[in-house]
């Protein structure tokens, strides 16, 4: 090879690199775990500029020297490099914190993208900071001294391939380590529905700001990469469209594929933006920049309109077959599904005090106390609109309360969470289906499990090593779960294209998986055929032998009927009655609300 | 003269133009529930509209009108041809936002293709100066403010006397309520597109006015303020818009006697930070749960 063409390629091959381990973070945040993350290339900027302070040494400030910044310092490789990757963390904790609260997803996009246009002003005007608007140049090259050789040399050239080919490896490795893991499993779970992975007993705050921080810092050391690669950095380096071109290769490539990734940054950084800008240019100066942005819109367009996955779709995980022999739910000791109690049968397990809930003045729920005793089915009858899935919102913590409380166990709970008061054994269902659409019917049980081993950072990144024993244990129990509801010919299918009926009951294992104790339930069978919903009733009357506690929307008289020890009556927004379904039938009040409403 | 009067003077003309985009904005995002991220590139659309209209040799009266009318068919058509496409089958939130995020990109950069990247101006001549107050305005600014009274008026008027008008702002607040009462929402959709276009172009063209010179990307950073408006205000509010935009105008301009003139963008996006994260259901709603803005 000429050395023009050397010159050509392995510059090539370094923003291949760089844009990989950009487009990988990216996907970790945005295509794992749901961030749309338009501040992207705000975290790429802050590697780039503490990379560079770091190896450039003291400020110098006119009029003795042509730059001023902070942090100047000469630190040996790749000190620079980690500390671009501590950056990058740090500030993404920081706007995370701010950023990432519960607020809908295009509002989210919006407070980041103005954490982005803040961050360009800022670094702009304030000259100390680093150089402002003529920004960093002349970074000495990594290493370049040492090797004792020239940095314009097409070896260090050949060198500092080696390097970002190294480090893509490594980021790789983390990000595969990641998702790959149950961590993994429960950023797509949250990604997929919030709610329902909250009512599982997931922090989703924690882990949105679990990925938002690796993401952030990964985005930092792609930067650093680049700026000791091209020597300079300035504002007009981090320009807000250049989040787009990841964007775009995250979708193009296949949103929650780390190879789709991969794939997107050779097609739309690499070959779309970079590569073409060797080729000569025609019309007006400029034409062909604005035409590639005309493209990067078009492209993410067109693939969400018609490849919504992407070029790889994320891949659909399956379980190898297990170990020990099918497990049978027979042979499965029952009470894996529900957590011991020491709670005597009959004991209260769960109180609402006066619970109340106002909408903007109006009442959804008025006034609401009652008691559920420890190892019943409890049912919860009233017309529409009475507040029922009001209350057992404020029971799971979905709902804030206006006034009263919830006690469990005895227990005050009003203010937890709901995923705390799930991590203590209080389950619930949703009445619309919830399930996790892009995982498979097995994972959507086994994400459930709680405290699984591999569900934190630390137990992600000692890979599969670490976590795969107890996940093949998890794997057999949920097996079990699904021979008993005769779903494992579905096991592998993902959870958004089963039928409603098959959906009813993905939620009800998926909720045993999570090893309930009390289990608030909203119509489970709600839009199952009869026969299936047979089968539910009969399942839920094991579940009381095994001593699980139960909550029960239903609005089916005879299932109460049938299943209930004791009901609880409301109607417009009241418990209007409470007890026997017999001593009920006969309740004047009870058959008004019925039949006047 | 003092220059916080000054100040106030100009934050008065760009709240005028702030109000007619954010107005615009908020019926659009309260009817459809579509964050429109190329509105702003609507606006530039509509004023280079008007800045071809007038090398034609239109007046400037007819190349406002000719401003607004392009707004609106831009409007209508990019709902038409792209964003109902993904609404009908379901888009996600995540995904409506890329994808206006992608319009946005192809309407910004294919203007800059097609127009180039130079600057370029309404013929306006400043003229005679009036005094009001303390400040001291132009003919094109004065007829600014005299533009957004009227504009205001007109989407008063519309949105009380009209059976239309009532119709968007019942759909604005509660869409499915709106829909099971019989509602015919997609004719309110459109006609909330074409509103929110003509509003947008006219909004453009003040801009154009305001400022002495614009490009193809003057409209994309003007968005920002505008949503701030239109959130602060309360999406779907009309009347939150109008006070919103009077709130950040005076705010950025304002802000310019305390802090560098540099930061004086920087006031717009604060507020908006602070409105989404505290109050994200904006000053004047009571809507925010039924809406589900904060889940």
């Amino acid at each position: 090879m000429s050395s023009a063409v050397q010159l050509y390629v392995s510059t090539l091959l370094i923003y291949l690199g760089v844009d990989i381990i950009a487009a990988l973070a990216l996907n970790l945040q945005f295509g794992v775990a749901g961030i749309v993350n338009f501040s992207f290339i705000l975290f790429q900027a802050v590697g780039a500029y503490v990379a560079a302070v770091l190896t450039l040494g003291p400020s110098t400030p006119p009029p003795a020297g042509f730059q001023d910044y902070v942090l100047g310092a000469t630190l040996p490789y790749p000190l620079p490099l980690l500390a671009a990757a501590g950056a990058g963390g740090l500030l993404s904790l920081a706007i995370g914190v701010v950023g990432l609260r519960r607020l809908r997803t295009d509002y989210q996009a919006m407070v980041l993208l103005v954490f982005s246009l803040i961050a360009t002003i800022v670094v702009t005007n304030e000259t100390g900071l680093f150089n402002g608007s003529n920004g960093l140049s002349l970074v000495p090259k990594p290493l370049a001294d040492v090797l004792g050789l020239s940095p314009y040399d097409i070896g260090y050239q050949w060198f500092f391939v080696g390097i970002v080919a190294v480090v893509c490896v490594m980021a790789y490795g983390v990000v595969h380590a990641i998702t790959s893991s149950p961590l993994g499993r429960n950023l797509r779970a949250m990604r997929d529905n919030e709610h329902a992975a909250a009512a599982l007993g997931k922090d989703v705050t924690r882990l949105r700001m679990l990925a938002f921080v690796v993401g952030g810092a990964l985005a930092a050391v792609s930067g650093a990469l680049l700026v000791e690669f091209i020597s300079a950095w300035s504002p007009g380096s981090w320009f807000l469209p250049e989040t787009f071109s990841f964007f775009a290769a995250v979708i193009v490539g296949g949103a929650g594929n780390n190879f789709g990734a991969i794939v997107g940054a050779l097609l739309v950084p690499v070959a779309f933006l970079e590569a073409t800008s060797f080729i000569p240019t025609f019309g007006r100066a400029g034409l062909v920049e604005s035409l590639k942005w005309v493209a990067v819109g078009l492209l993410i367009m067109i693939f969400l309109a018609f490849w919504p996955r992407g070029m790889f779709p994320e891949r659909r995980r399956r379980f190898r077959a297990s170990r020990t022999g099918a497990a049978s739910y027979a042979t499965a000791p029952s009470p894996c599904f529900v957590r011991g109690t020491d709670q005597p049968i009959d004991s209260t397990l769960l109180e609402a005090r006066s619970l109340r809930r106002e909408y903007g003045g109006v009442h959804a729920v008025e006034e609401a106390s009652f008691t559920v005793p420890t190892g019943r089915i409890t049912g919860l009858i009233g017309p529409n609109g009475a507040g029922k899935t009001t209350v057992l919102g404020m029971l799971a913590g979905a709902v804030a309360v206006s006034a009263g409380n919830v006690l469990y166990q005895g227990a005050v709970i009003t203010r937890l969470a709901p995923h705390q008061r799930a991590q203590r054994g209080l389950i619930r269902t949703f009445q619309q289906s919830s399930e996790f659409t892009n995982l498979s019917v097995l994972e959507n049980l086994v994400v459930a499990v709680p405290r699984a081993r591999g569900d934190g950072l630390a137990g992600a990144l000692l890979t599969k090593r670490y976590w795969r024993g107890q996940q093949e244990a998890e794997v057999d129990r949920a097996r079990a779960l699904l021979e008993r509801f005769a779903m494992t010919p579905q096991q592998d299918e993902l959870a958004g294209s089963l039928s409603g009926g098959q959906r009813r009951l993905v939620e009800i294992m998926r909720a045993l998986m999570a090893r309930p104790q009390l289990l608030l339930l909203d119509e489970p069978m709600a839009g199952v055929n009869p026969t299936l919903a047979r089968r539910i009733e009969e399942h839920l009357a094991d579940l009381r032998a095994d001593g699980l506690t139960m909550l029960m929307v239903e609005h089916e008289l005879g299932v109460v009927d049938r299943l209930c020890d004791a009901v609880i009556v409301m109607a417009r927004g009241r418990v209007i009655a409470h007890g026997p379904m017999s001593t009920l039938r006969v309740n004047q009040d009870v058959l008004d609300a019925y039949l006047i409403g | 003269m003092s220059i916080v009067g000054s100040s106030i003077g100009f934050g008065l003309i760009t709240a005028s133009i702030l109000a007619i985009a954010a107005v615009g904005f908020t019926l659009q995002f309260g009817v459809t529930n579509i964050l429109n991220l190329a509105y702003g590139d609507i606006m530039t659309a509509a004023a280079f509209a008007a800045y071809f209209a007038t090398k034609g040799g239109a007046p400037l009266w007819l190349a406002a009108v000719a401003g607004s009318l392009s707004g609106a068919a831009l409007s209508v058509l990019l709902n038409r041809f792209v964003y109902s496409w993904f609404a009908r089958r379901g888009a996600k939130l995540f995904a409506m936002i890329m994808v206006t995020l992608g319009a946005s990109l192809v309407l910004q950069n294919g203007m800059t293709a097609l127009f180039g990247p130079d600057f370029v101006s309404l013929p306006t001549s400043v003229g005679t100066t009036y005094q009001v107050g303390p400040a001291i305005f132009t003919g094109p600014q004065l007829a600014i403010v005299v533009l957004a009274l009227l504009a205001m008026a007109g989407v008063h008027s519309l949105l009380r006397y009209t059976r239309l008008g009532q119709a968007m702002r019942a759909t604005a607040t509660n869409p499915d309520l709106a829909r099971s009462c019989g509602m015919a929402t997609n004719r309110i959709i459109d006609a909330a597109w074409l509103l929110s276009g003509l509003l947008c172009g006219l909004a453009g063209v003040a801009l154009a006015l305001n400022l002495s010179t614009f490009t193809t990307g003057t409209g994309g950073t003007f968005l920002i303020p505008v949503i701030a408006a239109a959130v602060l205000g309360g999406i779907g509010q009309p009347y939150g818009a109008m006070l919103g935009a009077l709130v950040i105008g005076l705010a950025t301009e304002v802000s310019v006697t305390v802090v560098s003139p540099s930061y004086k963008t920087v006031v717009a996006f604060a507020i908006l930070i602070v409105v989404l994260l505290f109050r994200p259901q904006g000053i004047l709603s009571e809507v925010a749960t039924a809406k589900e803005i904060a889940t």
